[in-house]
């Protein structure tokens, strides 16, 4: 261990020099209280020192004071060294700060129990502040991973909607907890119409713009408690709670009109559509979301099927709108 | 400092025997022949050589302190002489300097030049005694 050795009487500070280096310990000597102070205040400071009571410059005492008053994280062990006749002064060097003494001419059986009972506190207080840091770290990483873990599992980063994971994952508990409560609800499944030839024809980063606008209508057009979620390139599903068979109709209206709106206002040289599927959910019936997803998919192919073709529209530079006009909720067509 | 006429009356004035030490103990030396490290040079000769340098440098600042009337100088140097004098067994040099190192006020320093001089001739004791340990050492 590195010890410091604050000493002017030049004998004594050879002998604790000596007797130290003798016991494996590496020793920074200096012989007044300002280098003392300086060296203790370095970055790769002794963690023990040994202080002479009265030196030039700052007494041993003052020295303590002044280290202890910087508060450290890993503090300094100080040993004062003086003269038998001064052990009743020993009171105020502890009270200084202090953490042991030492009394002058020394006993080296003393100085040994001593220096080993300041290197035991100073790797205590290591392992301590190591085993703090490393904590931190740890809970700083598994904040850190919690937080991507949720965002990255469970939510989309381009639209901010939940993904396929957080729509699976909410839906099932959402489910469960509507089957208990006796409410009916709605799953529906959606595709953004030739997504794929706004792609080819204006870029992706045009695509994803689609996609973008795409989210925002739905996230308008259904209550905050719904689950939207984009659970693919150009899919939507969305879980509508506490909703009936004869809302569906409100909801499509409401979503058709917002897209409407959109394509009325919109500068893009593309108009967005939707197909759409729909299922309600049954609540006698224990279907895991995947059956719901499947079902609400072929009733949304069914509607994309029924539209007019808008590829050639599009190519001529003026794509027909989509239309979410009938659709079939799940067997039954509206 | 041995023609100093008023220095064998003044130390019997002192009057109290606890005072009277062996200049030299000896064992203190040879203890630290225990701690000496491999390859380096024999510490009890360096121990003596510092103690050569630390006498004359303590002695003068007392010498200085008691000119300038300057007590908390005369105290450290007394203390510091009497530490390095404490730690190599120079115990009549380490009493006389507890002496002077509790003498405090100036008021009471009236016994301070006749302990000077009586610390300057057990120094030149010490000193004596520790060259000739010296010089066994060295053979």
């Amino acid at each position: 261990m590195k010890i410091l050795i604050a000493e002017d009487d030049l004998v004594s500070s050879r002998i604790l020099a000596t007797t130290l280096t003798k016991w494996g310990h590496e020793v920074v000597i200096t012989d007044n209280g300002f280098d003392a102070l300086a060296e203790l205040q370095k970055d790769d400071a002794p963690r023990l020192a040994i202080l002479d009571w009265m030196m030039p410059g700052i007494e041993g005492p003052e020295v303590c004071r002044r280290i202890r008053q910087q508060n450290k994280t890993t503090p300094t062990y100080m040993i004062l060294l003086t003269a038998l006749a001064e052990k009743a002064q020993m009171v105020a060097g502890l009270e200084a700060g202090a953490d042991d003494y030492l009394t002058k001419p020394f006993d080296r059986h003393e100085l040994r129990v001593r220096v080993q009972a300041g290197e035991r506190i100073v790797e205590l207080q290591s392992s301590l502040v190591q085993r703090v840091k490393e904590l931190e770290v740890a809970i700083g990483e598994r904040e850190e991973a919690e937080k991507a873990l949720l965002n990255l599992s469970l939510t989309d980063d381009l639209t901010g909607l939940y993904n396929r994971r957080g729509f699976f994952t909410l839906t099932e508990h959402r489910l469960a907890a509507a089957r208990r409560a006796g409410q009916s609800s709605l799953l529906f499944y959606a595709d953004l119409d030739g997504l794929k030839l706004i792609n080819d024809t204006y870029g992706h980063s045009e695509g994803s713009v689609a996609i973008t606008i795409t989210a925002e209508i739905l996230g308008r057009t259904f209550r905050n408690s719904d689950v939207v979620a984009r659970t693919g390139g150009d899919e939507f599903a969305i879980l509508a709670q506490n909703a009936s068979d004869n809302e569906t109709s409100i909801i499509v209206d409401r979503l058709e009109e917002n897209f409407r709106a959109f394509n009325a206002q919109s500068s893009r040289p593309y108009q967005l559509s939707l197909s759409m599927g729909a299922v309600l959910v049954d609540l006698n019936n224990d279907q895991s979301v995947d059956d719901l997803i499947c079902k609400a998919d072929e009733a949304m192919y069914a509607h994309k099927r029924s539209k007019e073709s808008w590829a050639g529209a599009l190519v001529e530079g003026r794509p027909l709108p989509g239309r979410i006009t009938r659709y079939p909720l799940g067997n039954k067509t509206l | 400092m041995l023609s100093d006429t008023r220095l064998t009356a003044d130390i019997f004035q002192l009057a109290d025997s606890r005072i009277f030490r062996d200049p030299v103990d000896l064992s203190v030396l040879a203890g630290y022949e225990s701690i000496q490290l491999d390859g380096e040079t024999d510490l009890v000769v360096e121990l003596i050589d510092l103690y050569f340098d630390e006498v004359p440098r303590r002695v003068q600042a007392m010498r200085e302190a008691m000119r300038l009337t300057d007590g908390k100088s005369l105290a450290s140097a007394a203390h510091a002489l009497r530490g390095s004098s404490g730690n190599l067994g120079a115990l009549q040099v380490a009493q006389i300097c507890t002496e002077i190192e509790g003498l405090g006020s100036v008021e009471k320093w009236s016994h301070l030049p006749s302990l000077l001089s009586w610390l300057e001739l057990e120094c030149e004791i010490a000193l004596h005694i520790f060259m000739q340990e010296r010089r066994t050492r060295m053979r």
